[in-house]
């Protein structure tokens, strides 16, 4: 019997109860009180904003002449999805952006937990600490301080670069990474890769949980390192990472803050930074389209979930729990 | 008993959250400036006794948002505070560049100021049917207007919405140059008058038009080894001083530069280029990245640029052209070399000259519009207009303090400059833009944002087809202007 096939022998076996004590009862009131809060908030901060933002869609409502609101039924439904070219545009851009700067990210997480994780670095704990520091720098003072770093004139990676290989990277005509539709997502990448912390530890958490002895057995065999890696460690923490991916992908599609710091919103360099969620708050805030704006919220909530389910819905031939027996 | 003296407990703590929570906000009469996402906030000292009726000023659409004006102007709401005890005047400043937003959610959520101002073209049409018609209230109080002139109170008529304002402040337009620079370049200074020609330094007097603008920017455009753009070894990677651009401006600023037009066709439903536009841009285009006079976007961020009031500041930008509001040492900053103005340069003969007019306007939001007015008609009174017009950089609407404003403007501002050209930017009135460059369009802020994308590919990128980008751009307008008007 496999390791697996015990530990889902040894859960416990769902009891099914036909009468519920009164203690029971009381447990289970106890527990709603409990629960009101949040039940109220879920209703009053999320549900009715909902159900609100939806029919917004179907107004043509201008928040500052709300007086001149229009019921309009579907027409913004029509344009986002048929007419309007920037949102097609703006959701391509979100998903290449999202193409590079989502793999990249993962992996350099998983790196730097696998090396964390390893016995032989000397100071882990310090490491650890060091690597997440970064992610407690607010977002926007993160972006910030990029925005100097990647400088054409004055960042000191272009300067480092050009005293150490001699290309002209500085100055106007050298590397304008925020300002070259080419090397835009690149920077933006850079950005994200200081709040790889958290991903780090959960990744961390990931591969601590994975049984030693599967290791030792493994090393018995005269597996490699590599081999170790490929066959054991990243099968078992495949869990750890269909979360990380869930949470990164939605992450992506909510994509704003940077562009909208560094250039508020204006797409810059070539409309290259004017991803949905940028265009989603031009529409809403800016341009003060609310009921349109409220329309591009939906499409991509329901984008949101469709992508959320595709990826469930795949975790059964990639994803594996150890609690589980795979036939 | 233990667990449910702690469920208690907990209950009780649940409630107590819950009360906390749902208890209402403590009435606005405590605070004396409301809370906003504003970079820079300047609240009055006491809290409003709760008897006064409190108007809130909304500062940020226009002037009035740089640093060295927050003190005066605070100093000018304290003074109202102390003249009467009916209002509390409260002052909000907001940094321009998210004065809009954050008008807008004020707006939106019910939370609208009561005085919005000072307030230009943009400002007031970036917010279409959002202001109060005043016409009733200037009927109800008498408010008299025979001290401007006419024509200017009609300026802010607008159909369908009504009387938006009354005239406050004008900001004619110029050049604005470096005379050290000039003096260091052995060039003739620009036309003090409008008229007159310029002296090239072979002698040869030339019209003072944007072919002599180019050729003087070049000469006073040089690199780092000092060749002048003029010169066969000029080297365009090495720039360090450039000999023009037009500051703090938009596209639609910059096409005015040559001619007034408007991005949309009489028809208010028709994208357009105006052909004045389109020679501007492509001028200025080819200053970017073929004359090299003017900074492109790559250069605009170059540190020898950044000087306190921007590129002009720095003391290596040889002319730009700005409004008056720029004449004023909290805009300009500290500068150490010599400056004055000079005329705007014509185009095909004919010059224009963009004009900024300030207001202020009550959203129809306003809380209380009689207080807002009142306090509307001191700003604006005879007494104390000066006040703030001296704060903004502006010339007086009211036709009875424009005698010696600009007198007692330099004796304020510039006590130790005596010899300011004012009489170039008066004269520029006659120039003025019309229709003025900042006048509406459909989905106003939409098509600012798709504009100034264009403009910063076309300031960022060499060897475009700039004709084919022209229409690429008109394109997107028609775009635009067909959603809105759908």
């Amino acid at each position: 019997m496999s390791l697996t096939s015990k530990l889902h022998a040894l859960r416990p076996q769902k009891k099914f109860k036909t009468k519920i004590s009164s203690l029971q009862k009381k447990e289970a009131l106890w527990g709603l009180f409990f629960l009101t809060p949040w039940i109220i908030g879920f209703i009053g901060l999320y549900f009715f904003p909902m159900v609100a933002s939806f029919v917004f869609s179907l107004l043509e409502f201008n928040p500052t002449v709300p007086d001149q609101a229009a019921y309009i039924g579907f027409d913004n439904w029509r344009r986002a999805l048929f007419e309007d070219p920037e949102v097609g545009l703006s959701f391509l851009r979100t998903i290449r952006f999202s193409a590079i700067s989502l793999p990249i990210g993962l992996a350099f997480a998983l790196f730097l937990a696998v090396l964390l994780n390893s016995k032989n670095v000397l100071g882990s704990q310090l490491y650890r600490t060091l690597f997440y520091m970064p992610s407690m720098i607010p977002l926007v003072a993160t972006v910030l301080i990029w925005n100097g770093v990647l400088n054409e004139q004055t960042g000191w990676i272009n300067i480092i670069i050009q005293n150490l290989t001699g290309i002209q990277a500085v100055g106007s005509t050298g590397l304008r990474w925020l300002a070259d539709p080419q090397l835009v997502y690149l920077a933006y990448t850079m950005f994200g890769l200081w709040g790889v912390g958290p991903a780090m530890i959960i990744f961390l958490a990931g591969l601590q949980g994975v049984p030693t002895e599967l290791y030792e057995a493994a090393e018995i065999d005269g597996a490699s390192w590599f081999q170790r890696l490929g066959k054991i460690t990243l099968p078992m923490i495949t869990p750890v990472i269909l979360y990380q991916l869930i949470l990164n992908v939605i992450g992506s599609l909510q994509y704003f803050l940077a562009p909208f710091v560094l250039n508020r919103g204006t797409g810059f360099p070539e409309g290259m930074t004017r991803f949905y969620m940028v265009y989603f708050f031009k529409q809403s805030f800016t341009f003060q389209n609310m009921g349109y704006g409220a329309t591009l919220a939906w499409i991509m909530f329901i984008v949101g979930i469709i992508l959320t389910v595709i990826l469930f819905g795949t975790a059964k031939y990639w994803v594996f729990y150890a609690a589980e027996d795979k036939e | 008993m233990r667990n449910k003296r702690i469920q208690i407990l907990f209950a009780l703590l649940v409630v107590a959250l819950l009360i906390v929570a749902c208890s209402p906000a403590q009435p606005a009469a405590t605070t004396a400036v409301k809370a906003t996402d504003a970079v820079a906030e300047v609240p009055t000292d006491k809290p409003a006794p709760a008897e006064k009726v409190q108007v809130r000023w909304f500062v940020g659409l226009g002037a009035g948002s740089d640093e060295g004006t927050f003190a005066p102007q605070k100093a000018f709401v304290e003074e109202y505070n102390a003249s009467q005890d009916e209002i509390e005047l409260m002052l909000e400043i907001v940094d321009n560049d998210v004065a809009y937003d954050t008008l807008s959610t004020q707006i939106a959520a019910g939370n609208a100021p009561d005085i919005v101002g000072p307030i230009g073209v943009r400002g007031r049409d970036s917010f279409k049917g959002a202001w109060l018609d005043l016409a009733p209230l200037i009927a109800e109080n008498n408010y008299d207007l025979s001290d401007y002139d006419p024509a200017l109170v009609k300026f802010y008529l607008i159909q369908e919405q009504g009387q938006l304002g009354i005239p406050f402040g004008i900001f004619p337009s110029f050049i604005l140059y470096n005379q050290d620079l000039f003096e260091e370049a052995g060039l003739n200074l620009p036309p003090a008058k409008y008229g007159e020609k310029y002296v090239m330094p072979d002698g040869s007097e030339v019209e003072w038009n944007m072919d002599t603008l180019r050729d003087v920017g070049m000469m006073l455009t040089f690199d780092s080894n000092g060749n002048d753009a003029k010169t066969d070894g000029f080297d365009s990677t090495k720039i360090t001083q450039f000999g023009f651009m037009n500051q703090f401006t938009d596209p639609r600023g910059i096409g005015t530069f040559f001619g007034s037009g408007s991005l949309v066709a009489d028809d208010g439903k028709t994208a357009q280029i105006p052909d004045a536009w389109n020679a501007a841009w492509k001028w200025t285009y080819d200053g970017y990245w073929k004359d090299w006079f003017i900074p492109n976007g790559a250069y605009g961020g170059a540190d020898f640029l950044q000087g306190p009031g921007g590129p002009f500041s720095s003391g290596n930008l040889a002319m730009i052209h700005i409004h008056t509001w720029y004449v004023a040492p909290w805009a300009l900053g500290e500068v150490k070399f010599d400056w004055n103005l000079a005329a705007t340069p014509s185009y095909n003969g004919t010059v224009t000259s963009k004009m900024h007019a300030d207001t202020f306007c009550i959203p129809k939001g306003s809380k209380d519009p009689k207080s807002a007015f009142k306090v509307l008609t001191y700003m604006l009174s005879k007494e104390h207009a000066t006040s703030l017009l001296s704060i903004y950089g502006g010339m007086p609407a009211r036709l009875s303090l424009q005698g010696d404003y600009f007198a007692s403007y330099t004796e304020t501002n510039f006590p130790d400059k005596d010899d300011i050209n004012w009489d170039v930017a008066v004269a520029g009135m006659a120039f003025a833009d019309n229709p003025n460059h900042e006048s509406w369009m459909p989905s106003f802020q939409e098509t600012t944002d798709k504009y100034n994308e264009f403009w910063n590919k076309w300031s960022n990128t060499a060897g475009l087809d700039i004709d084919a980008e022209f229409e690429q751009l008109r394109v997107a307008l028609q775009a635009i202007f067909d959603a809105a008007l759908a």
